[in-house]
């Protein structure tokens, strides 16, 4: 995992990276999120762009970049979508049982495959944390984050690539 | 005759899909969670025809591994092919000059990496011939 602590140079204020609105769109996002869907949890699988409440058990997936650009890309989802995820990623090879560690796993492979392929159409170079799962994904900036809401088997799934927050943005290294 | 594959990746599911694709394939397979682990499994002696290599782990990344297989003569044979999400253009270039022979961009399909596979000569039915 690539960690915004340390004790190397820092940002100025006056080196603010890009908003991300104007480095990418919404469409763009999707088209991503399909992509990685259609690869990873199947070729008949589709998202229908709805936005819905996301559960409040929701789990988050997410991955960090650093580069020209800093933030995050965030998946979220209810629990139970996620074991459902997990089950369609992992097909014919899911064990009978799946465990905490399992779902974990496949969001994370699925907010670093989204994220990896975002990162690509984002100016670079940059570099691309490890995924981590949780409850609480990193504080975004609210006003400047690029948000998916999606439907997949009628359940909310949301994909947020959103920049480090204001106040923060002078901790990332540079 | 068997054709080796080892699957290198931090992630256990996208082992497991990996590794059921070379499978399928006819691959015998044994999987990784890291380069230094992957590292491990080669000195041990057990010599793959094949290594799919995902970029970002922890402990010993896939370029780290790409540069420690190609300083050893002795594993000069072993395929080596990135399976990542890492897909700049600078990424896929630093990998192919490190050593790695083919780059595969998740998300992929078991047909691509097939694909690929067969580009390289790699396909057991191909090298059982």
């Amino acid at each position: 995992m690539t960690h915004v602590t340390g004790t190397g140079p820092r940002r100025r204020a006056s080196d603010r990276s890009p908003s991300i609105t104007t480095l990418i769109d919404t469409a763009t996002v999707q088209e991503i999120t399909e992509q990685a869907w259609l690869a990873l949890v199947g070729e008949d699988e589709v998202l229908v762009p709805l936005p819905a409440p996301v559960p409040a058990d929701a789990l988050s997936a997410w991955v960090e970049i650093l580069g020209p650009w800093n933030g995050s890309v965030v998946l979220t989802c209810g629990r139970d979508t996620a074991h459902e995820l997990t089950r369609a990623l992992l097909g014919e090879h899911a064990p009978e049982v799946l465990e905490d560690e399992d779902v974990d796993d496949a969001l994370g492979e699925l907010a670093n495959v989204v994220g990896g392929n975002v990162k690509a159409v984002l100016p670079g170079p940059s570099v691309l944390g490890l995924p981590e799962v949780g409850v609480t994904p990193p504080p975004g900036h609210e006003a400047d984050t690029c948000r998916v809401d999606v439907l997949w088997r009628g359940s909310p799934l949301t994909v947020r690539v959103q920049s480090v927050p204001a106040e923060r943005e002078n901790e990332v290294p540079l | 005759m068997t054709v080796r594959a080892l699957v290198i990746d931090d992630s256990r599911a996208m082992r497991r899909i990996v590794t059921g694709i070379l499978g399928d394939l006819g691959y015998e397979t044994r999987q990784a969670g890291h380069g230094q682990e992957a590292l491990d499994v080669l000195h041990e002696g057990w010599a793959p025809d094949l290594c799919t290599i995902d970029w970002n782990m922890p402990v010993m990344d896939g370029l780290q591994f790409v540069h420690a297989v190609r300083a050893n003569p002795d594993w000069r044979t072993v395929s080596l092919v990135m399976v990542t999400s890492e897909s700049e253009h600078g990424q896929i270039v630093r990998a192919l000059a490190a050593g790695a022979h083919e780059y595969v961009i998740k998300p992929f399909t078991a047909d691509a990496l097939r694909d690929k596979l067969a580009l390289l000569g790699l396909l057991p039915e191909e090298v059982a011939l």
